[in-house]
């Protein structure tokens, strides 16, 4: 890996994670508010993730694993808001009860 | 008060201690960056790095201790088998810790023989410590995890925190046996030797921190048991999940296999999973209660917590956790500010909560704020940001001179650092590190003041203030 691939590839990595990390929080906070525009705001930081995922599987030299590694990573962080979501709801509407 | 939460309180100013000379040595170790020449001949570099860092390791680990003495009575509803020797051994562990400090920085290195490794330094980074002083901490360690298992077995109440957390107390103990070398072969002593580095960091210290905020979320925002215990359970088996087999991500250059670098790769690869998790867990919770609650240090510092883990752990770890990366990030200053930022975010957040929760009861306050604390909480926060901000920079500099065109020769060494980056990131750290400092010594005037000048507030008030 040369040494310019190596902090775009750092670089990359990190903002893949940090876009998740948005995406997540912001879309719990839509939830909580009921707001549309957050929601959206909330998918388009998720469709970031996904341009920095495409740009990692594309530019970098990581080995085809780890791409792979990648793509089902992204396919993860979309699940686990909703779903967590849900589960927190599930578990305090049951408490309520 | 029970007396166990008497001993807690003893741990917790102990812990708070400790916090200040981590700083102060922390301060120094990175005033030697930009000064080589300071203290010469008086403090040697590596005495002020092992002073920040085993200090740290010290008041993180009291912190739990006292964080879990102060819940367990009122988790089993009587004072706690054994305490009298609890008590004793935490004026021995203090007296350790102290005369071991006085050791490092009087005596500093031996020779390579044993009575150098009985009683000056055990040469094994982060647990340095003499033999005798790590015997001590093995039998407060075993002492410890008397308090919790003799008193659950006195009761026979167990509750799904306290079975988590005595199951954890038994990896917590034999892994710290793996603290006194045996091997003399470095490349098998030094896998070893991440067993207990990275399996009591990243594996039963998240489940230690995973009771204590159970407890803490309990007697904070008021979540019921059944909803905590719930989420410990899935968390900590997520977090243990990808936890332990991510140990890999530190086997390079020592000589390990090179199916290691995978596996570790793969299984930290994962790590920001649950940790998303845990984000979206504590914004629904400070959502639902509209971000009002009785003591908002505490919350806060719960807040901050959640996203520290996040930020530190997720995204500053998974940077470099990838093999390709790793190979060239490892053992820079990258490394430092990914650590730096996880230990902040994942233990030391958590238990500056506990302090404030406990600082409410003990005070008997209905409700505990204040301004100070809100510049402590900045000023810390911004100072930890901006280290490991400086520190990711120097680690560009070292990770892309010294090691991706210098190829880790002793010149690309030292090209890396007088790299200009470098420097001024060294320098930019210093400067932050003054101002967490600056935070320390806010938190612990407020820790002594505050609501100390505030009246109690009646339930009526109570209820306004959370409206």
């Amino acid at each position: 890996m040369s040494e310019i691939s190596l902090l775009q590839s750092a670089l990359l990595l990190g903002l893949y994670v940090a876009l998740a990390g948005g995406y997540g929080f912001v879309y719990t906070i839509a939830r909580l508010q009921d707001a549309i525009r957050l929601q959206q705001a909330s998918f388009i930081l998720y469709g970031l993730h996904g341009l920095t995922a495409i740009a990692i599987v594309a530019w970098t030299p990581l080995q085809i694993g780890w791409k792979g590694l990648i793509v089902a990573s992204s396919a993860a962080f979309l699940a686990i808001p909703p779903i967590t979501w849900r589960f927190l709801q599930h578990t305090h509407e049951t408490e309520v009860q | 008060m029970y007396r166990s939460q008497q001993l807690a309180l003893k741990y917790l100013t102990a812990a708070v201690a400790l916090f200040g000379i981590m700083t102060v040595a922390g301060v120094i170790s990175a005033y030697y960056y930009i000064n080589p020449d300071f203290l010469f001949g008086i403090l040697h570099f590596n005495i002020a790095k092992i002073l920040h860092i085993d200090t740290m390791i010290i008041w993180l680990l009291m912190g739990f201790m006292g964080a879990i003495y102060w819940f367990l009575p009122e988790e089993f509803g009587r004072e706690l088998v054994g305490i009298r020797l609890a008590e004793i051994l935490f004026y021995v562990f203090c007296a350790a810790v102290a005369v071991v400090a006085v050791v490092f920085i009087t005596v500093q290195y031996g020779n390579s023989n044993e009575i150098a490794l009985w009683f000056i330094n055990q040469g094994r980074k982060y647990v340095e410590a003499p033999r005798w002083a790590a015997i001590g901490v093995v039998v407060v360690m075993a002492v410890f995890a008397y308090n919790v298992l003799g008193t659950a077995y006195v009761t026979g109440k167990v509750t799904g925190i306290t079975a988590v957390l005595m199951i954890d107390l038994v990896p917590l103990l034999v892994l710290y046996l793996d603290a006194f070398p045996a091997i003399s072969n470095m490349s098998a002593d030094l896998f070893w030797w991440w067993w207990l580095v990275h399996l009591w960091v990243e594996a039963t210290w998240e489940v230690l921190i995973g009771c204590i905020m159970a407890w803490t979320l309990m007697q904070l925002l008021g979540t019921s048991r059944r909803i905590v215990e719930l989420w410990l359970y899935i968390e900590v088996a997520l977090v243990l999940g990808t936890g332990i087999l991510g140990l890999g991500h530190h086997y390079f250059w020592i000589g390990t296999p090179n199916y290691w670098l995978t596996i570790g790769g793969l299984f930290s690869a994962l790590e920001p999973l649950p940790l998303l998790g845990m984000v979206i867990h504590a914004v629904y919770d400070a959502g639902t209660h509209h971000m009002k609650t009785t003591n908002r240090p505490a919350f806060y510092w719960m807040l901050a917590e959640a996203f520290g883990n996040f930020l530190g752990g997720g995204v500053w770890g998974f940077m470099i956790t990838l093999p390709q990366v790793n190979l060239y990030a490892h053992g820079t200053q990258w490394t430092v500010s990914h650590g730096h930022f996880a230990f902040w975010g994942a233990y030391a957040c958590g238990v500056l909560s506990v302090f404030y929760l406990v600082i409410q009861k003990l005070r008997g306050l209905a409700y505990l704020e204040g301004t100070l604390w809100k510049w402590s909480f900045a000023a810390l926060n911004l100072g930890l940001v901006g280290m490991v901000g400086a520190l990711l920079v120097s680690g560009f500099a070292q990770a892309f001179v010294e090691r991706a065109i210098g190829g880790s020769t002793h010149e690309a060494f030292m090209l890396g650092q007088e790299n200009h980056w470098f420097v001024e990131g060294m320098i930019t750290r210093f400067i932050f590190g003054l101002v967490f400092a600056a935070g320390y010594v806010a938190l612990v005037w407020d820790l002594l003041t505050i609501g100390k000048r505030t009246p109690v507030l009646t339930a009526a008030g109570v209820a306004g203030a959370a409206e």
